[in-house]
């Protein structure tokens, strides 16, 4: 039998880099529905959701802070390899992921913030945002599921979802477009809703990234899911 | 691995009781350095003296099995001449302490042949560069070998290795008696060498393994359990043993 080493201080620093991706998971998720929920309940709500979505942004970035430094100092001084060092490059990965999902929210947040001067929200101007918002909602909960459960498979699923959230995206643009030509919204919500659509494709996006991540950090094999150069996940959305 | 320089094939090796070493199948490109990593006991130290031929002068040794060098079973040859193609340095710099400096080098030539001066001199010479130690020793090349550091002692070794003209150098932990800049001395050593020679390394330090070595090799329980590319061994392993070892949980 192999004798076996505890490395007990290697251990607890691994498990305290569990706990906070966790913990930062979490919180991406709840930035995420909250900032799809000031585009529907506004403007009344927009004030409490609002203020929470800015709160999670800076609570995001300062864990994700603190997880780049643990993970830094676990490689310092534990020197990892193998399945190790392959979860804390994966930490390290998508805490950034995480980072701009938070990010992302607080900008759509903000936009609401301007919007609620407009009368009309996006769906009473009849535009497809609310679903998309829900679309990545969805996809962002799928990635983190496969990432709590270390789960190499479910990427081909988040990647198949993909597709129909950048189908819709292109069809919301469209939608936006007609709705400015036609006057039934101003140039400025419209130039808005335009970017809280790209916005919310780009969530979308590290979705995908985070599944892919979650493959290599399982397996340590890279998937290769779309074409070299192809529009989505192998881009470099920020 | 495109082409081999040499190859052990289904060597077992013992010290009459139990074996030592079961079956090892493991190749060796040229120009490559080869690491052997695993825990005390395992067989590493076995399997390398049975590469030039230094294990069957144990008590009651036995080896079975090849090893091919160049494509020639080496036991099918003068172990003496199979030595001197086949290099080794050991773990404690072991420089003779008589001698000096000079001699050191030398003394590896007297086993080869005739030389004259020029020829002797000229080859200390190419052998203490090749060992990187040449700078440090030039202006004192007959003081004694034991005023040396530990790191310059074991430089010498290997250009006493070196002098000798072999084609593959073997390493038992060559930097476990050394300090970290000796050891990283000797570490851009052996990334130097390797461009010339075949090297296979015997480490316990994995981080070792990981800097020097193109391919790795993981000894357990006097088995091979998995050889792959380095940056495989230590980024994936395939083999749990190897993965629980790697990663320090156990050995
Ligand atoms: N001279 C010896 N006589 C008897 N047994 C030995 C001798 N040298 C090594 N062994 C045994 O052979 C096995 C392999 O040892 P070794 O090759 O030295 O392992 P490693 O170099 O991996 O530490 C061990 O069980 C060890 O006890
Ligand atoms: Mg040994």
């Amino acid at each position: 039998m192999p004798i076996v080493a505890e490395r007990k201080a290697f251990s607890a620093g691994l498990d305290e880099l569990n706990e906070n991706m966790a913990t930062l998971a979490e919180l991406a998720k709840l930035s995420i529905r909250k900032a799809v929920a000031t585009l529907e309940t506004r403007p009344e709500a927009i004030a409490s959701d609002g203020r929470d979505v800015f709160a999670l942004d800076q609570e995001i970035y300062a864990l994700k802070q603190q997880v780049v430094k643990g993970c830094v100092d676990l490689i310092a001084l534990h020197a990892p390899v193998a399945k190790d060092l392959r979860l804390i490059t994966t930490s390290l990965e998508i805490s950034t992921d995480l980072d701009r999902i938070g990010r992302y929210s607080r900008d759509i947040v903000e936009i609401s913030n301007l919007l609620g001067e407009e009368a009309r929200s996006p769906t009473a101007a009849n535009v497809d945002l609310v679903r998309l918002g829900n679309l990545a909602i969805d996809i962002v909960d799928r990635a983190l599921t496969a990432f709590a459960a270390r789960d190499a498979e479910a990427v081909a699923d988040i990647v198949r979802r993909d597709d129909p959230i950048d189908d819709l995206h292109d069809k919301v643009f469209r939608e936006i477009i007609e709705r400015m030509t036609d006057h039934s919204i101003s140039p400025r919500a419209g130039a808005e809703f335009v970017l809280i659509n790209r916005y919310f494709e780009r969530l979308a996006d590290h979705a995908v990234n985070i599944g892919l991540h979650v493959t290599y950090m399982v397996t340590g094999v890279r998937p290769r899911v779309k074409a070299e150069g192809a529009k989505g996940p192998f881009g470099d959305p920020s | 691995m495109d082409a081999t320089k040499m190859a052990a094939v289904g060597l077992s090796a013992s010290y009459g009781r139990g074996p030592a070493i079961t079956d090892i199948n493991l190749e060796f490109g040229p120009n490559s350095a080869t690491a052997i990593i695993g825990p005390s006991g395992c067989g590493k130290s076995t399997f390398i003296r049975c590469l030039n031929r230094m294990h069957e002068t144990a008590p009651r040794a036995t080896v079975t099995g090849k090893v091919f060098l160049d494509g020639e079973d080496i036991y099918e040859q003068d172990p003496t001449a199979v030595r001197r193609r086949i290099g080794m340095v050991f773990q404690r710099p072991n420089p003779f302490a008589t001698m000096t400096i000079f001699d050191n080098v030398a003394a590896a030539l007297r086993f080869n042949g005739r030389h004259s001066r020029e020829e002797t001199d000229k080859i200390v010479y190419e052998s203490l560069q090749a060992a990187a130690l040449w700078e440090e020793v030039k202006d004192h090349l007959f003081a004694g070998a034991t005023s040396l550091s530990g790191g310059q002692q074991q430089r010498l070794c290997i250009a006493r290795a070196l002098a000798a003209q072999p084609e593959v150098l073997l390493m038992d932990e060559p930097c476990s008696a050394l300090d970290p800049i000796s050891t990283a001395k000797v570490e851009d050593l052996i990334f130097t060498l390797k461009r010339t020679y075949t090297v296979i390394i015997v480490t316990h330090n994995m981080q070792q393994a990981a800097r020097v070595a193109d391919r790795t090799a993981f000894f357990y329980l006097g088995k091979l359990i998995e050889v792959n590319d380095t940056k495989e061994i230590f980024e994936r392993p395939k083999e749990k043993l190897t993965e629980g070892y790697v990663s320090g949980r156990f050995g």
